[in-house]
């Protein structure tokens, strides 16, 4: 086969590829998933971790609001894979506009922008007030989109929203005191007014050309050198009539429209900053030893050196990472910690097994081993740890003292995976 | 069919039979042209063009108005050599641009609307139909592309703004939200989420293209202006060079495996349908 026509097949190839993508985008078919599983385990696992994250409701009408808030920690161990949160964007996670922002906050500023130069090692607030357009059930995450990292997504729960769509409409006055009756359609028929008018020009036009007879007259005439039939004088002042109707539209148009809309603005896009909510000083530190992840038991197992620097016995209450919380079953104020609302998924029955589960005393130091095991890890499609450029794991270590407080504190290091029993039974 | 109709069809020196056929070709020659035309210059805008047209709140006043006349004239002069060249038909420009507006607002119902639930008030497309219009009118008036580049081509940057912001206007009203200001396009930006484009991937208004204070709109659109004459020149080049017929390499070989002449022309030999060599 000669080059000329292996290019040849090639290029139809190509073609025809692109043919059947373009066949099978024909039907319309909404994705159920928006790939919360689909980021890698070192972003999901030390990155942003969400905390005591509410919903508001779980069962709305469409026009009614719910509201997802909390706060978020981010991690000191950030993976250099990722870019640091220097430009960050609070959104949601739902499978297209299904349901509207109506207002979303950072530490209590406004939202609408993104945010800058978020601190590493601290916590921010955040709260989002979505409003049900579309019928249907649908998982409502927040998330938080970092330049360079991308979306880093919240714990997902279940709304259903109940209704009809036809009855949903975003009325808005503008500061000039034009009433916006639905931004759904706001402008739309105007648009698509003007665009028909152009277009008919456009039709018009084509068809004073191609009513003629066509390729191989034309071809023809011109192989034999009358080009002066081709194009005539009527045509030379059908085309200068036609000059002078679009500039003539074009200008008179452009300067009503001006006129009209007195005051316009561009579009709005500078980030904001916000300082992170104040810090507590260090009550407990803890050092990983080791951390193995057992591939046939589902187990994640961590060895951790805690030292106590508070006055006041501290006790582990919960171990989470990657929106999962992993809880000390036999730790009342930490099973209170979890919201009735929160998804139950994202809480291994399980729970948190710990080594020696007495409270560490003040000034304490010891050695402790946390077992997490539960099927979530594959699930949520945590332990892809050999395809990760960076095999470390982190997570938040939750501590209650005495008087029932909380303390936070960070637990990161490097992972080993570990695929038989034999070699479990060998380190423990 | 007016006299000049007559004369061409005499000057083609075709038979009364062969007339007749000729115009079933020019049906299903336009119909066939007409879906080439739509896919390429759609396909063509999205690689080029991409986001700065989808959404409303990326409709900024440097780069909406520099980005999308420089990369739809490049199938508009591409169409026009083509169709000017080997029919002296000045339609390219204005098909191109009419199928590809056709075209977007089919993918705004089919996917926008229907796969993602955006209203149609935050994905509305622009359009330069009238830009496209006057290109191929001057292409008529000067019958030269040198000139059509210099004349029509600038008018066809300059006309883009000018004839969008009068039905887009209204989306640039001032607003309140959450006690800021903003503008009506922000804020349907902002009610309605996109999941995959979270609001710093926008590119309003960054960059050094911001001389005369408080006007960058007619800034931008006569810097696209000037680039849309380069443009126009190189795919007009590009559009000539598709008119080669050196570049259907089939001709002999298509001809002798469907009998229409015995034996390649090259030194290959002869194919059986169907067998790849
Ligand atoms: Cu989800």
């Amino acid at each position: 086969m000669s080059l000329r026509n292996r290019w040849g097949l090639r290029a139809g190839l190509v073609q025809l590829s692109v043919l059947l993508t373009l066949l099978g985008s024909l039907l319309p078919t909404p994705a159920a998933a928006h790939g919360e599983r689909a980021t890698e385990p070192y972003i999901r696992t030390r990155t942003v971790h969400w905390y005591d994250v509410t919903w508001s409701s779980q069962k709305i009408n469409v026009s009614d609001t719910v509201t997802v808030e909390g706060k978020f920690h981010l991690f000191t161990d950030w993976p250099d894979a990722a870019t640091k949160p220097e430009l960050a964007f609070l959104s949601n996670a739902s499978p297209g506009a299904v349901m509207t922002r109506v207002e979303s906050y950072i530490n209590g500023m406004p939202a609408q922008q993104s945010v800058r130069q978020l601190e590493i090692g601290r916590d921010y607030s955040f709260k989002l007030v979505m409003r049900g357009r579309i019928p249907g059930r649908w998982h409502l995450h927040p998330v938080l989109n970092v330049h360079g990292a991308g979306p880093i997504v919240g714990p997902g729960h279940w709304v259903d929203v109940a209704g009809s769509a036809a009855d949903f409409k975003v009325p808005v006055t503008t500061m000039t005191g034009e009433v916006i009756d639905d931004l759904q359609h706001y402008g739309v028929a105007r648009v698509q007014w003007w665009q028909a008018g152009y277009a008919l020009l456009a039709i018009a036009w084509i068809v004073w050309w191609i009513r003629r007879p066509l390729i191989v007259p034309r071809w023809n005439a011109i192989k034999k050198g009358r080009e002066d039939l081709l194009v005539t004088r009527t045509d030379d002042r059908v085309a200068a009539g036609l000059l002078v109707v679009v500039l003539v539209v074009v200008i008179a148009g452009y300067r009503y429209t001006t006129q009209k809309y007195e005051y316009v603005v561009p579009l709005q896009a500078g980030s904001f900053k916000t300082k992170p909510l104040p810090q507590e000083s260090p009550v407990v530190t803890v050092e990983l030893k080791d951390a193995t992840y057992d591939v046939p038991g589902r187990s994640l197992r961590l060895d951790v050196e805690i030292t106590n620097q508070s006055g006041s016995p501290l006790r582990v209450g919960e171990f989470s990472t990657a929106n999962l919380r992993f809880i000390n079953q036999s730790l009342d104020v930490a099973l209170a910690g979890v919201d009735p609302s929160f998804p139950k998924d994202l809480v291994p029955g399980s729970g948190l097994r710990i080594s020696d589960d007495s409270p560490v005393a003040p000034g304490e130091t010891r050695k402790l081993r946390l077992e997490a095991t539960d099927a979530a890890w594959e699930t949520e499609r945590l332990v892809s740890f050999l395809t990760n450029v960076d095999s470390r794991v982190g997570g938040m270590l939750f501590f209650f003292d005495g008087g029932g407080q909380r303390h936070m504190a960070e637990v990161s290091g490097p992972i080993v995976p570990v695929f038989t029993q034999l070699r479990l039974a060998e380190k423990s | 069919m007016n006299l000049n109709d007559l004369a061409i069809l005499k000057v083609s020196g075709l038979s009364p039979q062969a007339i007749k056929w000729s115009r079933t070709l020019d049906v299903l020659i336009v119909i066939v042209a007409a879906f080439l035309i739509w896919a390429v210059s759609h396909i063509s805008f999205l690689l080029l063009g991409g986001d700065w047209d989808f959404f409303i709140d990326w409709k900024d006043r440097q780069y909406w108005i520099l980005i999308i006349p420089i990369t739809t004239i490049t199938m508009a002069a591409a169409f026009q050599a083509i169709f000017w060249n080997l029919f002296r038909l000045p339609v390219g420009a204005t098909a191109s641009l009419l199928l590809l507006l056709v075209g977007t607002w089919i993918v705004r119902y089919h996917s926008w609307q229907g796969l993602a639930f955006f209203p149609i008030s935050l994905v509305v497309p622009g359009t330069c139909l009238m830009g496209a219009l006057v290109l191929d009118a001057v292409l008529v008036l000067s019958r030269s592309w040198l000139v059509t580049g210099a004349f029509g081509a600038v008018l066809y940057g300059l006309l883009f703004y000018p004839s969008n912001w009068i039905y887009m206007a209204g989306y640039f009203q001032p607003v309140q939200n959450m006690g800021d200001m903003t503008s009506v396009a922000d804020l349907i930006g902002y009610t309605f989420p996109r999941a995959g484009t979270p609001e710093y991937i926008r590119i309003i208004e960054r960059g050094t293209l911001r001389t005369f204070g408080d006007t960058p709109t007619w800034v931008s659109a006569f810097f696209s202006a000037f680039a849309c004459i380069f443009l126009y020149y190189l795919f007009w080049g590009l559009g000539v060079l598709a008119c080669n017929s050196r570049f259907f390499p089939v001709g002999d070989r298509f001809k002798s495996i469907y009998g229409g002449k015995s034996g390649a022309a090259d030194s290959e030999p002869a194919l059986k349908p169907g067998v790849p060599s």
